[in-house]
């Protein structure tokens, strides 16, 4: 896909000189929104007054020679899960459709904050329930690579808006791969950082203990800088962490002598030819480079899906209890009581995946079924995080593929385990909370991108970005 | 589950009794919000933030003085705190819980085990341990309006730092039941981690009563809650005990249900809805991390702790002062300072007499004057020089108050209290010589009256003490009055 | 197998307060059974003297001091939201 902002650091630097200003890259945003938009579907809604407002604001800053921050005038698409104030925020679900947000995301606070513009909000799987983006409410983001065929999901609005330029970047979240698959299927990188990085203050919730905040762009150098824009602490969000105190742009950028482990598990049965063909020329690659390449086996890598499936319903039907109808919409217009309204208001504004997720939540918590299902499940899960421990004191980075095949037709996982078994290589690196990134790779011979896993251990995001970087650099 | 003693027995039924106990911890913001805490005559949804409301992607995050708070409380409940303890998501559909889940603490809360003794009106006490007590969001206030077909939610409540105080079924009447509720409220005044102003709800009991013909068994019980005062939870026990029994003398069951008291109508009634089996799918929060309190934490409130209630009873006693005026000045916390207690325990004799002025003229004062001081210094100084011209017969009992409420006004403390009260013309007259002048002359003017006395009709007396009083403008002692008078019409 | 029956996807269906129609008692209840048999394997993992993970970032005694801090949602901002309000208060359907 032809790319046109170039790195984001040098857009800042065009602003910063005045070679370029905020209203030409808001402008030049919103123009290809409107030109590409309507064959692909990726956004729900366009800031553009708002945008351009702040475009003029950052200008005349700029004039005045006062600071406008480190990504002055550079602007982004964030996926319609992250509430930006006075904007409608959909979560591109009918529970949340002319829902106007009160407050704003962290994340979007620091970033507007440092001069970012937020230009339009990018389409998901309703409530970020499902990968896809054939979840949504409202229409499936078409692939730019292909448009019989899915963006990924659920963040795929976010990840075909970078494929097709509409911005140098854009917000999305990944709950269990949501940033990475569709990142690799749209041929992006997809970054995930350490789990409580970013703060997920703002983002409409899904499951509290895997969602992360993360970054699409067209590569590790501008993801570096927007995640050192937004991540730290956050006094309105409790399970965030210290963030690094170098730059996450103070990038390493090597390959050579880095341990780098193989997982055997995500190279079983079901995983496209092409594909592994393809992730299997870049650990060559890396060979030849210097990397030390070995197998890793983590065996409960194979249980991981089941423990996601258990965790994350759970999780999300506990989320979205609050989606009641009485204090924010949809609220169900006619009904005789308060039981009728809760009923009508959730029947009417969740769509059937949310309902089924959320159901399949109430039943693993129920009584009688805690233990044997969402405690065990938790249980599991600290084996899962034991076994990546363990592996990451032998190896420094861990890689396979990201998804087992590349963008599927529209339409053709209609049975929801098949849809759910996509996710099996990406939700271990969420259920243990590591960073982790997708790199485009390479095409299948359909053109479809490929794309490649690495992961690092908690907190080493620096490091992985700049393997990350190091890894692009192989590809040029 | 230990026997039910004998001498609780109602008909042939053995009551018993547990009480729950709401406390709302005095915080200046919500217990994972920074909204305000301070609700009292704020409008309707006027504290209140994205937290409060339950807006998507709103987050919680902990009030560290409402866990400084339950830790202090643990302390006035007989234990410690849990070094370990963390927050679970409780989920129930209702309009004035935001979220559709409470965070409260299920299986790991911050007290456990505690005990605390209280005391009966007979004299006795007794221990009552309390099983646990945990932290958890207050949900929001609703109304009802009559003959309306919906119900109104205020949410300036919601996430209000609550204590839950769940005590041990040990409790087996009313009188103790009282008893109970009236211990823990002073035990939370004395620590200081609420207001426990009733009236305002910073304080609700629910009470579980069940009866049973087997002493050694538990009958089916029934829950009545949101109890704001202790007469009430003393009624409303008794109501239960006395309703389950003649539900099953006429062969019927208890219903194991929620109810309510009606106060006007002193009796509890059913609020059962259609939903009776609530499956509460407790889980971790997992966007809360747990509370872990070191020695050193422990240490820091330890230092600071308050004396408690029992502690003081210990030492009042040995002031010689009688239970109900112990409990009565436990009850206003007038000073709980050891200042206000050596001062009551300087001379035995004079405790009384302090303990006295201090209910029934100073803190009524108080009360009514909000803005003023008075340092212990200041009433030490008040205090002995009034009592001084008591002895000394100086002071008429009128004179002490207006005495007294004119020092409590003083911005520093007295020095010399004679003459205040001689400023204010309180001082009695005690020259015996201006005395019988003054005697002399209403005998001369009340002959009637005087032959009565003489005749011995001992009520005139009182007349012609107060025509003595009349006629030095109240300046007199009356009882040396008295004694002037018998002595000269030699009764 | 988990199967599960129609009365269980009720009984869950009132507990999320979700109302469903036939067609879609019948589809969740495949659904829920057809997942629940693949967590199945879960069972079998032996976890004997693991502690279960409900947090990864392993933070304890996160707290704030207790301080008034307004949000940018404010109070006015919110009732705005409400679907039903009555002066200041939140309308709903009778509670009791």
């Amino acid at each position: 896909m032809t790319e046109v902002w170039g790195s984001i650091g040098q857009l800042v630097s065009d602003v910063q000189s005045g070679k370029k200003s905020a209203q030409e890259l808001v402008e030049l945003s919103l123009s290809r929104i409107k030109e590409f938009n309507p064959e692909y579907d990726a956004i729900i809604s366009i800031l553009e007054e708002p945008a351009r407002k702040r475009a003029v604001e950052i200008d005349e800053k700029l004039k005045k020679g006062e600071k406008a921050g480190r990504l002055a005038g550079v602007p982004f698409i964030a996926k319609d899960n992250f509430l930006v104030f006075g904007a409608e925020t959909t979560a591109a679900s009918n529970m949340l459709k002319g829902f106007v947000a009160p407050y704003q995301s962290t994340a979007i606070e620091r970033l507007e904050s440092e001069g970012a513009i937020c230009v339009a909000k990018a389409n998901l799987d309703a409530f970020a329930h499902g990968g896809s983006t054939e979840n949504s409410d409202f229409f499936i983001t078409k692939n730019p690579h292909d448009k019989t065929r899915v963006a990924g999901g659920s963040s795929g609005g976010s990840a075909a808006s970078v494929a097709l330029s509409l911005a140098p970047f854009a917000l999305g979240t990944d709950t269990g791969g949501s940033i990475r698959q569709p990142a690799s299927y749209c041929g992006v990188v997809g970054y995930k950082p350490t789990y409580g990085l970013v703060s997920r203050s703002g983002v409409v919730a899904m499951a509290s203990s895997t969602d992360c905040i993360g970054v699409f762009a067209r590569r590790s150098e501008d993801v570096a800088l927007v995640l050192d824009i937004m991540s730290g602490e956050d006094t309105l969000d409790s399970t965030t962490i210290a963030r690094d105190s170098s730059a996450y742009t103070d990038l390493e950028n090597t390959v050579k002598g880095k341990k780098v482990g193989v997982i055997s598990e995500y190279f079983g049965e079901g995983l496209d030819a092409q594909v592994k063909a393809s992730v299997d020329s870049i650990i060559e690659k890396l060979k030849l480079a210097g990397a030390e390449i070995q197998e890793v086996s983590i065996p409960s890598i194979d249980l991981a899906l089941a423990i996601y499936y258990v965790v994350v319903p759970a999780e999300l039907s506990s989320n979205l209890a609050r989606h009641d109808g009485q204090r924010y919409n949809y609220s169900a217009p006619d009904f005789k009581t308060l039981q009728e309204s809760y009923e009508q208001s959730r029947s009417q504004g969740f769509g059937a995946e949310a309902k089924r997720r959320i159901m399949m939540g109430t039943h693993v918590l129920s009584s009688g079924y805690y233990d044997a299902y969402y405690k065990k499940a938790q249980t599991v899960r600290t084996k899962l995080i034991n076994e990546f421990k363990a592996a990451f004191e032998r190896v420094d980075f861990l890689v396979g593929p990201v998804a087992p095949t590349t963008a599927f037709k529209i339409g053709a996982n209609e049975d929801p385990v098949a849809m759910y078994l996509q996710d099996i290589l990406t939700v271990a690196a969420n259920l243990v909370g590591i960073p982790a990134v997708s790199i485009p790779c390479g095409f299948d011979s359909n053109s479809l991108p490929i794309g490649f896993q690495v992961m690092a251990a908690q907190k080493d995001d620096r490091a992985l970005l700049g393997f990350s970087k190091g890894v692009e650099e192989l590809l040029i | 589950m230990t026997k039910v003693d004998e001498k609780y027995k109602v008909g042939q039924y053995y009551p018993t009794i547990g009480i729950e106990c709401h406390v709302q911890l005095k915080t200046k913001t919500k217990l994972f919000g920074t909204a305000s805490n301070e609700a009292r005559d704020a409008e309707p949804n006027t504290l209140v933030d994205q937290v409060c409301f339950g807006m998507p992607g709103a987050l919680p995050v902990l009030n560290a003085e409402a866990v400084r708070l339950a830790a202090k409380a643990a302390y006035a409940l007989g234990t410690k705190p849990q070094k370990f303890s963390k927050f679970d998501r409780k989920h129930y559909f209702y309009p004035d819980l935001p979220k559709g889940y409470q965070i409260s603490q299920y299986d790991q809360p911050i007290i456990l085990d505690g005990s605390i003794t209280i005391h009966l009106d007979d004299n006795s006490i007794k221990t009552i341990h309390i099983t646990r007590a945990h932290m958890e969001e207050d949900a929001g206030k609703s109304t009802h309006p009559s003959g309306a077909d919906y119900s109104l939610v205020d949410l300036n409540r919601a996430g209000t730092p609550l204590l839950e105080i769940v005590s041990e079924p040990e409790i087996h009447n009313s009188a103790e039941a009282k008893a109970y509720a009236k211990e823990l409220w002073l035990r939370m005044k004395y620590a200081g981690v609420s207001d426990v102003d009733l009236y305002h709800g910073n304080m609700r009991f629910d009470v579980n009563v069940s009866v049973s013909k087997d002493p050694n068994k538990f009958g089916t019980r029934s829950e009545t809650k949101n109890l704001n005062s202790f007469k009430s939870v003393e009624r409303a026990v008794d109501y239960e005990i006395k309703r389950q029994i003649e539900l099953l003398e006429k062969g019927q069951e208890v219903v194991q249900e929620t109810r309510g008291w009606l106060d006007d109508k002193q009796k509890t009634v059913s609020q059962r809805s259609k939903e009776d089996a609530h499956d509460y799918r407790y889980f971790p929060d997992p966007d809360i991390p747990p509370v872990v309190l070191d020695d050193e934490y422990l240490a820091e409130i330890e230092k600071d702790l308050p004396i408690m209630p029992d502690e003081w009873r210990e030492k009042l006693q040995g002031c010689e002062l009688d239970r109900q005026l112990i409990e009565t000045l436990l009850e206003f916390q007038v000073e709980a300072s050891t200042d206000f207690l050596s001062l009551l325990a300087a001379e035995k004799t004079t405790a009384k007499t302090y303990a006295n002025w201090i209910v029934n003229v100073e803190t009524p004062f108080m009360r009514e004057h909000t803005g003023l001081v008075f340092s212990s210094e200041s009433r030490q100084k008040a205090y002995v020089g009034v009592n001084k011209l008591v002895i000394e017969g100086k002071l008429s009992s009128n004179g002490v108050n207006s005495l007294l409420i004119k020092l409590f006004q003083m911005e520093v403390p007295c020095e010399d209290v004679e003459a205040v009260a001689e400023e204010l013309g309180l001082i009695q007259m005690n020259d015996s010589g201006v005395l019988e002048k003054i005697v002399e002359q209403v005998i001369a003017d009340n002959p009637k009256p005087a032959e009565d006395v003489k005749g011995g009709e001992m009520k005139a007396i009182g007349y012609l003490v107060g025509q003595v009083m009349k006629l030095s403008q109240g300046k007199a002692n009356p009882a040396e009055a008295q004694k002037i008078l018998r002595a000269k019409l030699g009764v | 197998m988990s199967k599960l029956s129609r009365e269980q996807i009720l009984k869950l269906a009132t507990l999320s307060r979700l109302r469903l129609t036939d067609d879609e008692i019948a589809k969740y209840q495949k659904d829920l059974s057809s997942i629940l048999d693949y967590v199945e394997r879960l069972e079998a993992a032996d976890t004997k003297g693991l502690e279960p993970t409900y947090q990864v970032t392993g933070l304890l005694n996160r707290t704030r001091e207790d301080v008034v801090v307004a949000q940018q949602a404010t109070p006015d901002e919110l009732l705005k939201r409400v679907p039903r309000t009555h002066d200041r208060y939140i309308k709903v359907g009778r509670m009791i």
